[in-house]
Order: C-alpha cells, then sequence, then structure tokens
C-alpha cells in the first residue's frame, strides 16, 4: 500500500511540473487525458458555476466530453437541475457523484441527468470544488466508467485537479503584460502578415523602406525573432498583432 | 480603513491591547468555530509554544479592532511543520533556511470573509515578507485555500499530498515571495499604496503606562 501511495506521490508531483511547460488549453487537456486515465477517468469539464443569468456554455475553461451529452447538456441547460452542480455549491470537499444525493420528487430531472450521463459511459463521477476569491465559484468533474478512487488516489487527485484548474486559468486569462511593440512596429508587422514588402509598406505609411526595415529590425530584436518570418509568426502566437 | 500591523518583541509593548484581543479572536476561531479542540483553554486565549519573542504577527486593524491576522515563526527554529507536521512533507525534507518562514494561524472575522480583508492581508504579507529579505513561507492549510493562494497571484509549491487533519484535506505547501505576486494581490485589494504599518517601540514609550511602585 504505501509503495501504490509513493507511486501516486511521483505521480502528482511529475503532473504539476509537467503543468508549467503547458501554454495550450489543449495541451492541458491532452496531459490531463493521459494522468488522469490512469485513475480511470474517461472525461471531465473544468467550469466556472453560472449565476442564474449566465450561460454554462460561457463559463467552460476545458472539455473532455462526449460531444452528443455536452449538447444535449447545455441544450437543455443541465446545469440548473444537476444533483452534482448542487452539492458543489454547498462544499468545499471533493465528493463522489453517487454522494449528491437529490429527491425525484423536487428534482425529477436530476435522475434523467445522471442515467444520461450514464448512458454516455460516465457511470461514476468525482467532483472538485473550488470557491475561490470574491465569490468565484467553478468545478472540476471528471467521470469514466471505471474509476480508482481509493483512499490513496483520491490525495494525488485531488492536488493534481487543483494546479490543472490554476494552470488552466493562467492559460485562459489574458495576457497580463502590456504589448511590448509600438505601433510602427505593429503596422510594419501587420502588412508583412499580409505579404507586403518593407517597400510597399514604406509606400503604405508614406516613410522610407529603411524605416521599415529599422521598425522590423527592432520588433525582431524585442521578440528574440531571427528574421522578419519568425518576428510575424510570433507576433500572431502572442496576439501582440491581429490581420 | 483596514491597515496591517507588524507587531514583534520589540514593539509588542504598544500593542498589549491589540495582542490580547487578537489571542482572544484566535481562541473563538480555531477552538470554537474550526473545533480545534487541543487547543482548548480556560482562559479563552489560544497561546502556544510558538508565541514566544521569536515570532512575529501581521494583524488587521479597522478602527482599533482585530479583524485578522497571520504568524510568522523561522524555520531554523523547531516550527510547527518540523514538530507536528513533517508527515506531510514528501520525505519528510522540511524546508528551513534564514531567509524560510513558517505562517501559521491564519484568520479573518466571520464578518470580513465576504470583503477584500483577506486580500489585504496577504499583500501586507508578501509586502512585509519581500522588505525583511524573506524568499519562501511554508504552511499547512486546508485544500479548499489552495486556489484562493493561486487566484490571488500567489505562487505555491505543494510539499507533499494532500493528508487528513480533523477530518479536512490539508497540505503543507511553499508561497514564493514575489514582487508580481504583490502587484496582482494588491490590485486585487483596490490598493494603491502600502497597507502595511511598522510602528517603532520608541512611538509608543510615552503611552506605557507608568506602574507606581
Amino acid at each position: 500500500m504505501s509503495g501504490r501511495s509513493l507511486d501516486h506521490t511521483v505521480q502528482a508531483f511529475e503532473f504539476i511540473e509537467e503543468l508549467d511547460r503547458l501554454a495550450s488549453p489543449q495541451a492541458i487537456i491532452d496531459a490531463m487525458g493521459r494522468s488522469f486515465a490512469q485513475f480511470g477517468f474517461e472525461n471531465f469539464i473544468m467550469t466556472g458555476l453560472p449565476h442564474p443569468e449566465q450561460q454554462i456554455e460561457s463559463l467552460v475553461l476545458l472539455k473532455k466530453w462526449p460531444l452528443g451529452w455536452y449538447e444535449r447538456y447545455t441544450r437543455n441547460s443541465y446545469d440548473r437541475h444537476d444533483p452534482v452542480i448542487h452539492l458543489c455549491r454547498r462544499t468545499v470537499q471533493p465528493f463522489e457523484w453517487s454522494e449528491a444525493r437529490f429527491d425525484p420528487e423536487t428534482n425529477p430531472r436530476g435522475k434523467e441527468i445522471m442515467q444520461g450521463a450514464a448512458d454516455f459511459g460516465m457511470r461514476q463521477g468525482y467532483c472538485l470544488p473550488i470557491h475561490g476569491l470574491n465569490g468565484f465559484e467553478a468545478c472540476l468533474s471528471m467521470s469514466g466508467p471505471d474509476l480508482d478512487l481509493t483512499p490513496q488516489a483520491k490525495p494525488a487527485i485531488h492536488l493534481m485537479t487543483m494546479y490543472a484548474f490554476e494552470r488552466a486559468r493562467l492559460v485562459l486569462a489574458p495576457s497580463p503584460r502590456p504589448n511590448p511593440l509600438t505601433t510602427r512596429e505593429r503596422e510594419a508587422l501587420r502588412w508583412a502578415a499580409l505579404g507586403k514588402s518593407a517597400a510597399d509598406t514604406g509606400e503604405i505609411l508614406g516613410v522610407t523602406e529603411r524605416t521599415i526595415t529599422a521598425h522590423i529590425g527592432s520588433a525582431c530584436t524585442k521578440l528574440s525573432a531571427a528574421n522578419k518570418t519568425h518576428a510575424v509568426a510570433r507576433a500572431l502566437q502572442h496576439r501582440l498583432i491581429e490581420i | 480603513m483596514t491597515s496591517i500591523h507588524i507587531v514583534t518583541d520589540e514593539n509588542k509593548v504598544g500593542y498589549e491591547a491589540v495582542l490580547d484581543e487578537y489571542f482572544r479572536l484566535r481562541h473563538e476561531i480555531f477552538v470554537g468555530e474550526r473545533g480545534w479542540r487541543d487547543l482548548a483553554r480556560p482562559d479563552g486565549r489560544d497561546v502556544d509554544a510558538y508565541d514566544n519573542e521569536q515570532a512575529t504577527y501581521l494583524i488587521a486593524l479597522d478602527d482599533g479592532r482585530v479583524v485578522g491576522g497571520l504568524r510568522l515563526y523561522p524555520t531554523l527554529l523547531p516550527h510547527m511543520i518540523s514538530e507536528s507536521f513533517a508527515h506531510l512533507v514528501r520525505g519528510r525534507d522540511v524546508l528551513s533556511g534564514p531567509t524560510i518562514l513558517e505562517c501559521t494561524r491564519y484568520f479573518i472575522v466571520r464578518e470580513r470573509r465576504t470583503g477584500r480583508t483577506d486580500c489585504r492581508l496577504l499583500a501586507a504579507f508578501q509586502q512585509f515578507c519581500l522588505e525583511e529579505g524573506i524568499t519562501e513561507v511554508t504552511a499547512v492549510v486546508e485544500m479548499w485555500w489552495l486556489p484562493r493562494w493561486q487566484q490571488a497571484g500567489f505562487k505555491v509549491r505543494p510539499l507533499g499530498l494532500p493528508t487528513l487533519i480533523e477530518g479536512q484535506p490539508c497540505i503543507a505547501a511553499a508561497i514564493q515571495v514575489s514582487s508580481d505576486s504583490l502587484r496582482h494581490v494588491s490590485r486585487l485589494a483596490g490598493l494603491r499604496g502600502s497597507c502595511l504599518v511598522r510602528a517603532e517601540a520608541h512611538a509608543f514609550i510615552d503611552r506605557v503606562p507608568h506602574v507606581a511602585a
């Protein structure tokens, strides 16, 4: 048993280290898919919890859900009646879906939702609520047909999910860093991205070709880019310019 | 408006009433509310072995009333993680060093938990540590606090897996001290400048009551 729990510790710490290197939502989804598969999870969704006037679709950070189920869930606003979401709002502790009790009399759709999920292979689940600062509420809900939710596995899963959530939040947040490029540098790169030469761009902007070359050069320095093509790629990738 | 006062062995003479209120609130919150029965004391003051001349307190005061606080303690001395919670640390390899402190007994009074008091105390905490040349602060914390710290802009690394303490999953973790984190949490706290108050002991000398012989 201690051998196994040691494995879980190693696994959790490796996953947390790996997360730091991931720069896109898809990379996080892939890493989570791989790591959580070891506990039997096949599907997961990371989402904010909607206020009455909000749609859940607008709050989803990451998801690996059967498309058919996601469409059915959102089309029917199942989040209003989902027993898992209801419990998530009331506790800070992780819980298994089976612990999310509901009264079929007062919440007849609860059964429809849990049955519907099971029909998509989401028979068992584990939900990790997040109650942040300033009333922010979210959760990571994960599921699969046969889960490893032993007392040794749960702490590792708990830690891994909190870090996955944090990484997703950072990657999806708008860049807090101001754009390092000047207006002229951005213009020069934008025209380059549209296929214009330095001479063309100079003509468009009413300056000399040499001035444009200088703007591109300083943009290359700021972006640590080897040449104009590289600078354009970087500027687009980091959304410093738009075309 | 809430300001955060640094209270140490040197200047505590000026904070006698504040400290008494602070220890009383700790008892009310950790024993009464959280149910840490082992800390219960008949005088209704939570004071333990680490409340000594080595401890530094950051106490949130609003109009002279204590609304929150935390305690910092050197990790080069026997401290709570090394003495009581080493099993929470992976390989029992407790983090310690001259620039590493341990944070314990963090609290905000109930009526201030929905506002910005948390962020103010956390901002003061980062600022104090930066000013003192502290690089990291270790703590044992309930797991639900982890995303709150992260949302506050704190870089936190886990020192072990979550472990149940009094039925709650808790984790030993190290918070990195950084000016980035201070900037982020100050923005969340709505602070334009500092809310940290560092009062020198001599500022209080006039106010110390003279004891009749």
